[in-house]
């Protein structure tokens, strides 16, 4: 036993680990029309008729396969919000907000970004941004099948 | 009818942002075997262990294959053991699944053991944010803040809370943690200090969120038989539940509302035979990693109305001279070792039925609430301890 | 009193290799599907959901926020076992047991999305085992090499097991490999980590499998044939295995004896009609036999060369052909239990051996033979 405090053995420790994650049957399409179509696609439960976005290949209430795609509107009211100013490892570098947003037609929210804002006063990105807000879709003009597709929801 | 169980033994680690002090078996060693030394046994008696943690966020995944001989032995005697991982309600589950290997008759006397050590990872929230659906929703950077920030911006749309009422939380959380040598923040306040601090993603403060924390804890189950051989007062599990919402952060946007809670409560309540909360509850150790979620979890348990939480936390109704004290632990918000924190809300409120909460014992308890969260908001677990047996 | 719990219940996909267009979660609930299908029931009939597996493997923290819901669980009392499905039937099991719930379905996945070696290569502590490129395939080959040292088993009766459970899987129509090998072709094939060869190993498989169980009185009124759980039992072993002997299966042996004690078993050979046992690899199949206290120590391979346990033997093991023939990671102990069920039931198709009281045998094989957790349940037809 040593009389002094010693220092803590440490070693350091890295994951990466690849994996390949499966789309499924829904996100496939709905990637196929951001990227062909310049459009947004939900699924619709046969059972409850609710619009599913983003879209997935059964409804969980109802729990039934869905498999009826329509279109919904790219635009849609700001239902909730935050503004990260916080930088985190290997997230994307701060400001930025991001919202959940219901797109007209559909029966649940997306995740999006909301931009077109200066979020880097605060108090103004406050007065710019408020929930219940309308918001339309930036489409990038080159696009890849992704949810980057839609570069961000502009206030209109 | 389930067969009766009761809560007979609780042992805690001291929490802190890294305990180099130990590996990590040494850190489950330290909160199993305060548990068998509460509860009077050895690690023969022990029939059955459950371990709850999340994985990975401690540098090593499944860490209850490593620690598995420092739950009593488990692996050097072959004792049943069982692994439960439920995100931020594991230790809420794990609590659960401790209870119902009692209440099936198999076994009579089983170990509860949940551990987390935030402190070796050196980025929680990138491992969070793997929670979140890589096909849809991970890109956008979400985490455990984020969604607690959208919680707050919601309900102070709907309902007008404030930042002061936030900060209100904060410090009282802090102040109590000053009574509990197991917390990990042990630092008081003032609201002036909690609305200084950084903004970490709007409108949540540095002060309305937890601290990463390592920590273990470890609780003893047992039937009826041996509850009453083991414990003077044993604390008796009246009613428990678990409730799983839907993984899509934006299928349920009405974020101002904890619908899923809601629901379990009257579930659990019904169980637990609770009629009126605020008045049968003595005492409420809530899962709040973030302030604002105390004030929902408020609104969804029926302690006031829906958008009164923050009303209840201005007139200081959930203080420790209050009403119904919430959290006299500090909470989540001053300990989180994400994994064991639904485990330790458990500990903590049978140690207050007990009567073994040392300097944050509230008085006279009868009744004690036990809540944890987990997922992107959607899973919660809810356990009522009484000093009566069902 | 305990209610008595059965098996009203099973579904499970067609076992195919990597690959598809089926996000993990949407394997899982064709398998829920088919599980309710099979009975009858609906969502709404479930009181719990005990979901399976290992979020490492999964690539997503949190892994029951999608498998939950795919497996019926929206909104109920459920939870997420994190280790092989047999477990999570144990839980589900104990669920029922306690009178709490009445109808619970159990889910077993695996979708091999993800590097099983290097997912147990973290799984190691980062000091003693892990820089020292141990993962589960290494731990296990530590056991095999250590039994097969211990009682001079040669590497000929293990790639037996292999080729007994390659040759019984071409009868099964769910399971992913279907042609069979010869004992010559397992010698020839590649060392893993020696003494296993790729062919003593299990492929990745991708596929999914559920259970629906209930409480006996429940079972009476809504199925005409039901397994009924007997006996069960699991149990883990050490994390130093350097300090215990790794040519027993004590855990086994403990696990077994739980189950066995329960159903009131005391020559299982005799009284057991067939067993779906968890080939990690061919040699623990050997030490299955051993750990369930069929053969003497060390003469497992024996039994196997006597055909006690092909289809047409004593005690038939793996009809289905196995983990060695269909392998969904930790879904794959569950599927044990649903193949035992399927045989006590009559509806084994192509695979079924006279049975009316089955074992099904499952192991948490994430970190080898470190921390193994074994699970058997002995189940009896009606």
């Amino acid at each position: 036993m040593t009389s002094q405090q010693e220092e803590p053995l440490t070693i350091d420790g890295r994951w990466d680990i690849p994996y390949r994650h499966t789309a499924g049957k829904a996100a496939t399409r709905f990637f196929r029309e951001l990227k062909e179509n310049r459009r947004i696609v939900g699924a619709r439960c046969p059972s409850c008729r609710r619009v599913l976005v983003p879209p997935r290949g059964f409804c969980e209430r109802c729990f039934v396969p869905v498999d009826e795609f329509v279109e919904v509107e790219d635009k849609g009211t700001l239902t909730t919000f935050t503004i990260v100013y916080a930088h985190f490892t290997s997230l994307p570098p701060p400001p930025y907000c991001v919202g959940i947003i219901k797109l007209d037609g559909a029966d649940t929210g997306l995740i999006h970004y909301v931009g077109g804002v200066d979020l880097q006063d605060m108090e103004a990105a406050k007065k710019a941004i408020s929930v219940g807000m309308r918001l339309q879709a930036i489409w990038r003009d080159e696009r890849e099948g992704k949810i980057t597709d839609i570069e961000y929801f502009r206030p209109t | 009818m389930p067969r009766r169980v009761a809560i007979v033994g609780v042992g805690l680690t001291r929490c802190s942002s890294w305990r180099k002090d130990v590996a990590y078996p040494e850190l489950v060693y330290e909160a199993t075997s305060a548990a068998l030394q509460d509860t009077g046994i050895t690690p023969n008696d022990v029939d059955a262990v459950v371990y709850g943690c999340m994985d990975p966020f401690d540098g090593v995944n499944a860490p209850e294959k490593w620690n598995v001989d420092a739950c009593a032995a488990a692996g050097m005697l072959n004792k049943p053991y069982l692994k439960i991982s439920t995100g931020g309600t594991t230790g809420g589950s794990t609590a659960l699944a401790a209870y119902y290997h009692v209440a099936s008759g198999l076994h009579d006397v089983v170990l509860a053991v949940a551990s987390q050590r935030v402190g070796e990872t050196l980025e929680a929230q990138l491992v969070l944010n793997t929670a979140v659906d890589p096909v849809y929703e991970r890109g956008f950077g979400m985490g455990a803040i984020t969604i607690a920030a959208i919680q707050a911006c919601s309900h102070m749309h709907a309902y007008h809370s404030t930042e002061e009422d936030l900060a209100l939380v904060s410090v009282r959380n802090h102040e109590n943690a000053l009574n509990n040598p197991f917390a990990h923040l042990r630092t008081k306040f003032s609201v002036k200090d909690a609305l200084g601090s950084p903004m970490l993603s709007w409108p949540l403060r540095l002060s309305d969120c937890c601290p990463s924390s390592d920590g273990a804890c470890a609780i003893v189950f047992a039937s009826e038989e041996k509850a009453r051989k083991l414990a003077r007062q044993p604390s008796w599990i009246t009613g428990a539940g678990q409730i799983t919402d839907n993984y899509f952060a934006g299928d349920r946007y009405w974020y101002e509302d904890w619908d899923s809670l809601a629901m379990l409560a009257r579930r659990v309540y019904r169980l637990a035979k609770i009629d009126d909360p605020m008045r049968e509850f003595d005492v409420a150790e809530l899962y709040n990693a973030f302030t604002i979620q105390e004030i929902l979890e408020y609104e969804a348990l029926g302690f006031c109305e829906p958008g009164k939480g923050a009303e209840m936390v201005r007139r200081g109704v959930t203080a420790m001279d209050g009403q119904l004290p919430v959290d006299p632990s500090g909470g989540v918000l001053c300990t989180n070792a994400i994994g064991a924190s639904g485990l330790i809300r458990v500990a903590e409120a049978a140690l207050q039925v007990m009567g073994k909460a040392g300097q944050r014992q509230v008085p006279n308890v009868k009744k004690a609430l036990a809540h944890s969260w987990g997922a992107t908001i959607g899973f919660h677990t809810l356990m009522v301890l009484d000093r009566e047996a069902p | 009193m305990s209610s008595r719990v059965c098996i009203v219940g099973v579904g499970q996909t067609h076992h195919r290799g990597p690959g598809g267009n089926l996000a993990y979660y949407e394997i899982a609930f064709d398998a829920a599907r088919a599980a309710l299908q099979d009975t009858g029931l609906t969502r709404g009939d479930i009181d719990t959901v005990l979901a399976s597996g290992w979020d490492v493997l999964d690539g997503r923290t949190i892994s029951d926020m999608y498998l939950v819901p795919a497996a019926g669980g929206y909104l109920k009392d459920s939870a997420k076992v994190a280790d092989d499905g047999i477990l999570a039937f144990a839980y589900a099991y104990m669920r029922i047991a306690s009178g709490a719930f009445d109808t619970a379905l159990v889910m077993g996945h695996g979708h091999a999305e993800g590097p099983t070696e290097l997912v147990s290569n973290v799984t190691m502590d980062p000091f003693f085992y892990r820089p020292l490129g141990m993962s589960a395939t290494a731990a296990l080959a530590l056991e095999a090499c250590s039994y097969a040292a211990h009682y001079g088993v040669s590497e000929g009766q293990a790639a037996a097991v292999a080729e007994k459970n390659r040759r019984q899987g071409v009868n099964n129509p769910y399971a992913h490999l279907r042609s069979a090998i010869t004992r010559d072709q397992v010698l020839a094939s590649k060392v893993v980590a020696w003494p296993l060869r790729e062919l003593d190993c299990r492929p990745e498989s991708v596929g999914a499998v559920a259970l629906v169980l209930c409480s006996e009185d429940r079972a009476k009124r809504i199925a005409s044939s039901w397994a009924t759980v007997e006996g069960i039992g699991w149990a883990t072993s050490s994390y130093y295995i350097g300090a215990t002997d790794l040519w027993r299966l004590d855990a086994l042996a403990n696990a077994a004896r739980q189950a066995y004690v329960m159903a009131g078993i005391d020559d299982p050979m005799a009284e057991l009609d067939v067993a779906e046992v968890h080939d990690v690899t061919s040699y623990h199949e050997l030490m299955a036999y051993e750990g369930m206290g069929w053969a003497q120590e060390g003469s497992g391979g024996r039994l196997l060369e006597e055909g006690a346990t092909s289809m047409e033997g004593r005690l038939p093991v793996n009809p289905s052909g196995g983990a060695l023939s269909t392998n969904i990671g930790a879904g794959t102990g569950l599927l044990r239990v649903a193949e035992a069920a399927l045989q006590v039931t009559g509806r084994a198709d192509g695979r079924q051996v006279e049975a009316r009281t089955a074992l099904a045998h499952g192991v948490s094989g994430l970190a080898g033979s470190i921390g193994q957790t074994h699970g058997v349940v002995i189940l009896r037809g009606r």
